[in-house]
């Protein structure tokens, strides 16, 4: 390679990284903002990837694992009664006061499927998806705030700063589109989560790790839509005078980054039809927005579960859902476990079971993980804030469940356990941090040589914890 | 020979290590500094550090002794070493580093170890950590080349490579560098032009002073200030909610612009608080380390958030003055500096002594008034004591009347008020202060004196409690405490009470509650002030004051009623009052005369105006010491966890550095004057090197965050000794600092770049050329209005919220919005943008601002697609065009050519080249028959969202010039300093 070329390669890199970036990250942005024939990661993985893209799928403010999945008999024979003392035993509660008494699930529980796992009659949809899916029981968490738990499950530390865990992918492994950003995240239920937009910030890793929140509303992608009063033909010829005048100054000065910049205009231009295109879902045909419940125009939690398979189908690499309204606590009717968790799952439980339908009839299930979670657990305890007569659970750090599909993971089967009332894990806890080096693998990477330098540390996304849980694997 | 084979190798080795020719080092011998301190601390520091605690085989390799003590290195004869034996080995079992650990000698670093071995082994003391002295200027062959000692420096290192610096840059080019560099802004037609034609000597040092002295200086380099500050306007963390720093922000760009030199700017920022008869404003520049976050979710730790921001302020402070990472040491000792963990605490307990602490209310706060409302209080305080004087001229003028109201007084008893002592119960402790708040116990409701309660609570006087001065309680935990006293009135009346309170007050008279502020803060005389109905005979008043941690106190007077002393004064005969008393009488008087009561109500409706000023101004977040009997003990935190305390520490400062002033308590104004100290190896070279990266892209260390043994090492070392030298001798002047920078010949250069430099120096470290980068954030937006003239002058106050699309606010507790500014507010230089951590504005973030959630020392540059999509749909910038095209129009002549010229010479401070000019007029042409088919297109693109074109204009013409702005405004030329 001449030193021009060389240069070519590594200026962008510089300016991307800083010159900081190390082991596998050097790839990312070539691959992420679509540098000629980088996409993809050029520079591979720490061993063979099991899956090469993740739908995550976040239910913020925590869903109650023992009314959907966690299935604890003791509850309902224990309902109404004062819960026993050493549940109390140097526990801090959000909203909890005095001594607070078990709350029984409402809600029936059947086993399905081969693997013969217990889902709620919430779950209906899903429940006959049963042996796609990875249940593990014993998750666990450091944090009791929804704000801190997410910003841990994401960025595997509590406080704002770090880079989430789609930034780390797409800074390792690049994109697989040159014409889409690499990270996307969809939000549905009006309100973004708790933490903000710092669950999908590229911390310190450079900015165009951060994931893009396309919306359903308004523009797709920020200010992807040309002016009012512009086609795409006066867009086209003004571009092409941009590239000329570009030329002009390159020829005087020289300067290679005016060479990125004339590409990345090029891009973006590219971006303008294929951003509005993935995330137009009317060019579905009725079959399958009727498999998602889907409406095309409508903000909903099916639009997005649809548009986040069209997007993976483009080789998106993480796509990150936000659904808000879990956080049943029993305040009122409104986020009460009788009345608000029902709305919840009748909402998501369709989209999520024919999106892992989808993707197996499209061959994609196989290398594609998807992941279902909230941050945190819910109490066995009725909540009854200020006496009220509504049922809801509060936050529980101890024991939460979520579950996997796809790409790598033992699919038909449940890992972990909790206490007879769900509350503490007792067998096989998985923490946040163990987790993410799960998901990591899955991808193909050591989680302990993901680094990138900054103020002086290697940081990683577990922090310095986290251990490969291997009865997660297939 | 092997000596001099080494040498060679080592030479090949730095080429590779350090990606610039090293001509200049190939002679040398072999350096610890530069030759082996990276290969050790790479591969050997993790476990042969500095941390004891993971260290392997007893051995450490990060000093002399240490390696030296057993064999590992024998000095002078790296043959017998170990070290060499074992990174030479074979056997994996053997081998170091361990095959596991992925890293890897290579020979030529085994080759540099041995040479150093064989030279003796001996260790320096890391570059950084050394003072720097004042280097002598390097003898040049192009004499004349040099402006100034950087020219020295710069021109010696392109010799040794063979180089030649590149011609001076054109007039146009220098105003627009030098401008945006010293302003944020590009230069008017109209400076270029006066400049390009000011053909006097000196004409460029004449405008450099020019652009040092404009108000723009303080806006831009404000900036730079404000990401290491993580300023921002809101308190982070869930409920992220609205928090006014913005006066903090104007005392930086104050700051700047006056030149307050940088040992005053530290200092005041650090510990203003504590200097000797602190100013206002030297206290409101402390809320330099309030801009922490504050985390208001309900159940939090206060503590646990409370600690966090002073771990905050502990790695900030060392990041942003001294270029060091202290991060790691929070939980163990450092790998590679020389920073045990202990060290950190010691550090973490001079800044652990402040009141605030992660409370909701953000106590301590101050009140800090703009210059605006600082006058309109001191107009409304003059009126106020005319008005006074007025009143008590009139009473003394009213003799008759006079006598005739004393008499009255006497008469009738009315007046008469008898207070009962205090009496007080309490502490009553509890967990949560708005429950203690909220709680309604007996002694309070039906208070009695003599009756104990449950708890052994019951009423007792107490010592120093005086009406009139702020009482301090002893607590300074979460509790609450009541104050009881009776009070007898011969009649029903009205009284008016006073009081103040640290934190929340509940005041109930005969049961009623007439008074209840939940609140956190430091207690002052009349913070609250209620007209209560006494009845006649016995009134019973209860207050409780709930503390919510920290200081604690209570204040009470009672005013208009007549106090026995004014009883006594009358009933003496006016003749034998003393003059004080006369006087007493006479302010009375003035107060309650029913004949004065239109002038009265002049003096009330004057401090009603007052104290409506007073509530607009602005509190701040500020640094208060705690008092000596409520200073924290400070242990270490194993693992960094604030719940696993070890040993307690004393505070100071690592002992690799030198040691804090010994006539002054480590304090953290010891700790300031340590920062700025003449002693103090770092701060002058990490400053002048942020300065330096400002101007040229890249500092002279391009890790201008880490000047620690990872670090990258400097492209210049002797230069950044001089200029840390001259920035102190200079009496740490900035704007002399910039002033040497851009004067030099080195800044001066042209940009332009041939394949072959382009090849040798691809980054630019020699500066053979000069700087040529993309601007930042702020100062693409700050152009894109400036030339579009829309920008506004306006300087400091509340940040604003110019245009921002829907949706990007989307919050779940905090109710606040987005709510677009209206006016000239909407088109604010960037920095006056409202900041939101967990949202900043997403046009900033695509150019790489930070989040300013913590401390960021560089910004990182990208290129990206959405940078595109902001400057070429983003409406603010369409908005731009379609007043740059507006103005192309009006002010650009009547020829399509003139026209170009103008559009030219605003965007890019030049005028175009022919085949520019020609490509420009002919998207122009192209455009307006495409809009003259299309006249509602033509209209959108002409006025959408700008507004109405004025009257007649033509929108085709304009639609079309609008095109041809945005192409202009996304010129790499336009986004980039060259």
């Amino acid at each position: 390679m001449n030193p021009r070329d060389a240069y070519f390669e590594s200026i962008t890199r510089r300016h991307f990284l800083g010159r900081l970036g190390a082991g596998i990250g050097g790839a990312a942005l070539a691959g992420l903002m679509g540098e000629a024939g980088a996409a993809g990661g050029v520079m591979g993985t720490h061993f063979p990837a099991r899956a090469k893209r993740v739908i995550y799928l976040h239910m913020a403010g925590s869903p109650p694992q023992m009314d959907l999945f966690d299935y604890k008999p003791a509850l309902n024979e224990w309902d109404g009664k004062l819960c026993p003392e050493e549940m109390l035993e140097k526990e801090r509660f959000a909203f909890i006061k005095g001594h607070p008494k078990i709350l029984g699930s409402p809600h029936a529980f059947a086993q399905h499927g081969e693997s013969g796992a217990w889902v709620s009659e919430l779950m209906p949809h899903l429940a006959e998806r049963a042996d796609d899916l990875l249940f593990v029981n014993s998750m666990y968490t450091d944090q009791f705030n929804h704000a801190p738990a997410q910003l841990l499950l994401y960025t595997g530390a509590p406080r704002l700063g770090r880079p989430s865990m789609g930034s780390w992918l797409t800074y390792g492994l690049g994109s697989e589109n040159q014409n889409l950003p690499g990270f996307v995240v969809l939000v549905s239920g009006d309100k973004t989560p708790s933490a903000g937009k710092s669950v999908w910030g590229s911390g310190f890793l450079p900015t165009v790790h951060q994931g893009v929140q396309c919306r359903t509303t308004g523009d797709p992608v920020l200010y992807v839509s040309d002016p009012a009063g512009m086609d795409r033909g006066t867009r086209r010829r003004s571009l092409d005078t941009l590239q000329r005048l570009n030329e002009m100054q390159y020829e005087v000065a020289g300067d290679p980054e005016t060479l990125t910049r004339i590409s990345q205009y090029e891009l973006a231009f590219r971006m303008q039809m294929s951003v509005p295109e993935v995330m137009d879902i009317g060019r579905e045909p009725a079959h399958i927005h009727a498999m998602y419940g889907a409406t095309p125009g409508a903000s909903s939690f099916a639009n997005n579960c649809l548009l986040a398979r069209r997007l993976v189908e483009q080789g998106v690499r993480f796509v990150q859902l936000f659904d808000w309204g879990w956080d049943t606590h029993g305040t009122n009717p409104s986020d009460d476990i009788v009345h608000q968790l029902p709305l919840k799952c009748r909402q998501t439980d369709r989209p999520i079971a024919a999106l892992i339908a989808d993707l197996k009839q499209r061959g994609m299930l196989d290398d594609t993980l998807i992941v279902w979670s909230g941050e945190f657990g819910r109490t066995a305890m009725n909540e009854e804030r200020n006496g009220s007569k509504y049922f809801g659970r509060d936050h529980n750090p101890h024991a939460f469940t979520i579950w996997m599909a796809g790409g790598g993971v033992k699919a038909g089967s449940t890992f972990g356990a909790t206490d007879d009332f769900g509350y503490r894990t007792v067998e096989n806890p998985v923490h946040v941090h163990d987790f993410q080096a799960t998901v990591l693998h899955l991808l193909g990477i050591d989680h302990e040589r993901l680094t990138y330098r900054f103020q002086g540390r290697d940081f990683r996304l577990t922090d310095v914890h986290g251990r490969l849980v291997n009865g997660l694997l297939a | 020979m092997l000596r001099a084979l080494h040498h060679c190798v080592l030479g090949c080795l730095l080429l590779m290590a350090t990606a610039m020719p090293s001509a200049v080092f190939a002679e040398a011998p072999v350096d610890f500094n530069r030759d082996i301190r990276k290969i050790l601390s790479n591969n050997c520091f993790q476990c042969h550090g500095p941390d004891a605690e993971t260290r392997e085989a007893g051995l450490r390799l990060d000093n002399f002794a240490g390696a030296t003590a057993d064999g590992a290195i024998v000095p002078g004869d790296a043959a017998a070493s170990e070290v060499m034996r074992r990174i030479a080995s074979e056997d994996p079992g053997d081998l170091m580093p361990p095959p596991d650990s992925g890293k890897v000698l290579t020979a030529s670093e085994r080759a540099a170890l041995a040479a150093w071995i064989d030279d003796g082994a001996a260790y320096a003391q890391h570059w950084a950590f050394v003072p720097p002295s004042r280097q002598p200027l390097p003898p040049v062959k192009a004499f004349t080349w040099p402006r100034n000692g950087i020219d020295n420096f710069i021109l010696a290192r392109l010799e040794a490579e063979g180089l030649a610096p590149s011609a001076e840059a054109d007039r146009n080019t220098l105003i627009r560098r030098v401008t945006l560099d010293l302003t944020g802004l590009p230069p008017t037609p109209e400076a270029v032009a006066a400049f390009v034609a000011d053909t006097a000597p000196g004409a460029y040092e004449r405008l450099v002073e020019r652009l040092l002295d404009s108000p723009r200086y303080g806006e831009r380099w404000a900036q730079l200030w404000l990401d290491m500050a993580r300023y921002a306007d809101t308190k982070g963390y869930e409920a992220d909610r609205d928090r006014p720093m913005w006066r903090y922000r104007d005392w930086v760009i104050d700051a700047f612009n006056r030149d307050l030199p940088f040992d005053e700017f530290t200092i005041e920022q650090i510990a203003g608080d504590l200097l000797p008869d602190a100013r206002p404003d030297q206290i409101l520049a402390t809320a330099f380390h309030r801009n922490t976050m504050t985390n208001d979710e309900g159940g939090t730790d206060d503590e646990e958030f409370r600690n966090a921001a002073i771990v905050d302020r502990v790695n900030t402070t060392m990041q942003v003055w001294m270029g060091m990472t202290m991060a790691c040491a929070q939980c163990h000792t450092h790998k590679y500096d020389p920073i045990t963990q202990e060290e950190y605490y010691r550090f973490f307990a001079i800044l652990n002594q402040t009141a605030d602490s992660d409370r909701n209310d953000e106590a301590p706060l101050m009140a800090a008034p703009t210059a605006a409302q600082a006058q309109a209080r001191r107009v409304l305080q003059a009126r106020h004591d005319d008005a006074t004087e007025q009143l008590h001229a009139a009473a003394r003028s009213l003799a008759s009347e006079r006598a005739t109201w004393e008499a009255s007084v006497l008469e009738s008893s009315a007046h008469l008020l008898a207070f009962g002592d205090w009496q007080v119960l309490g502490p009553v402790p509890g967990d949560n202060p708005k429950e203690l708040f909220d709680t309604a116990f007996a002694f309070e409701t039906a208070p009695e004196l003599g009756k104990t309660w449950d708890g052994g609570y019951r009423y007792a006087p107490r010592e120093g409690l005086e009406d009139g001065k702020v009482y301090s309680l002893p607590g300074t935990s979460v509790e609450a405490n009541l104050f009881f006293r009776e009070i007898e009135s011969p009649a029903a009346r009205e009284v008016t009470l006073y009081f103040g309170s640290d934190d929340g007050i509940k005041v109930w008279l005969n049961g009623d509650v007439v008074l209840e502020h939940y609140v956190g803060r430091k207690v002052e005389a009349d913070q609250e002030r209620v007209i209560v109905p006494l009845r006649a005979g016995t009134n019973t008043l209860v207050a409780k004051v709930v503390n919510m941690g920290a200081g604690h106190g209570f204040y009470f007077r009672a005013g208009a009623y007549l106090p026995a002393e004014l009883l006594a004064i009358l009933k003496t005969a006016p003749a034998d009052r003393s003059a004080a008393d006369a006087q007493a009488l006479d302010a009375y008087y003035a107060g309650h005369a029913p004949e004065l009561a239109p002038l009265r109500e002049r003096v009330a409706a004057i401090a009603a105006e007052i104290e409506a000023v007073d509530a607009s101004i602005p509190q701040i977040p500020i640094m208060r010491a705690l008092p000596a009997e409520a200073r924290r003990t400070t242990h270490i935190q194993l693992r960094g966890s604030f719940l696993d305390l070890g040993e307690e520490v004393e505070p100071g400062v690592p002992a690799v550095f030198h040691a804090l002033p010994a006539d002054a308590p480590p304090d953290r104004l010891a700790l300031a004057r340590w920062l700025v100290s003449r002693d103090n190896p770092l701060t002058a070279r990490v400053l002048a090197n942020r300065f330096w990266a400002q101007f040229f892209g890249v500092g002279l260390v391009e890790t201008g965050e880490d000047f620690g043994i990872q670090g990258t090492p400097p492209s210049h070392p002797a230069l950044l000794d001089w200029l840390a030298v001259v920035f102190m001798d200079q009496d740490w002047s900035m704007k002399a600092l910039c002033r040497t920078i851009v004067t030099s010949a080195t800044y001066r250069q042209s940009s332009r770049v041939t394949p072959a430099l382009l090849e040798q120096d691809p980054y630019n470290r020699l500066l053979a050329r000069g700087p040529r980068f993309r601007l930042e954030a702020e100062m693409v937006r700050d152009q894109a209005l400036a030339v579009a003239g829309l920008l506004s002058e306006k300087m400091r106050g509340p940040s604003v919220m110019p245009y921002q699309p829907d949706g990007v606010w989307q919050v779940v507790y905090s109710g606040d919005q987005w709510k677009t500014s209206r006016g000239e507010d909407q088109y604010r230089r960037g920095l006056y943008t409202y900041w939101r951590r967990t949202a900043p504005y997403p046009s900033m973030v695509a150019f790489d601002a930070p989040s300013r959630e913590v401390c960021e020392v560089r910004r990182i540059r990208t290129n990206t697609p959405l940078q595109a999509l902001v400057t070429l749909n983003d409406p603010v910038y369409v908005e731009a065009a379609q007043a740059l095209a507006r103005r192309i129009v009006a002010e650009g002549g009547a020829s399509v050519a003139e026209r170009v010229n103008f559009a030219f010479e605003c965007v890019l401070a030049r005028r175009p080249v022919a085949k520019e000019a020609f490509a420009v007029a002919g998207l122009f042409r192209s455009e307006q028959a495409n809009f003259a088919a299309d006249p509602g297109a033509a209209e959108q693109m002409a006025t959408n969202p700008l507004g109405e074109a004025a009257e007649g204009a033509d929108l085709v013409e304009l639609a079309a010039w609008t095109v041809v702005a945005n192409v202009l405004l996304n010129l790499d030329e336009a986004m980039t300093k060259i």
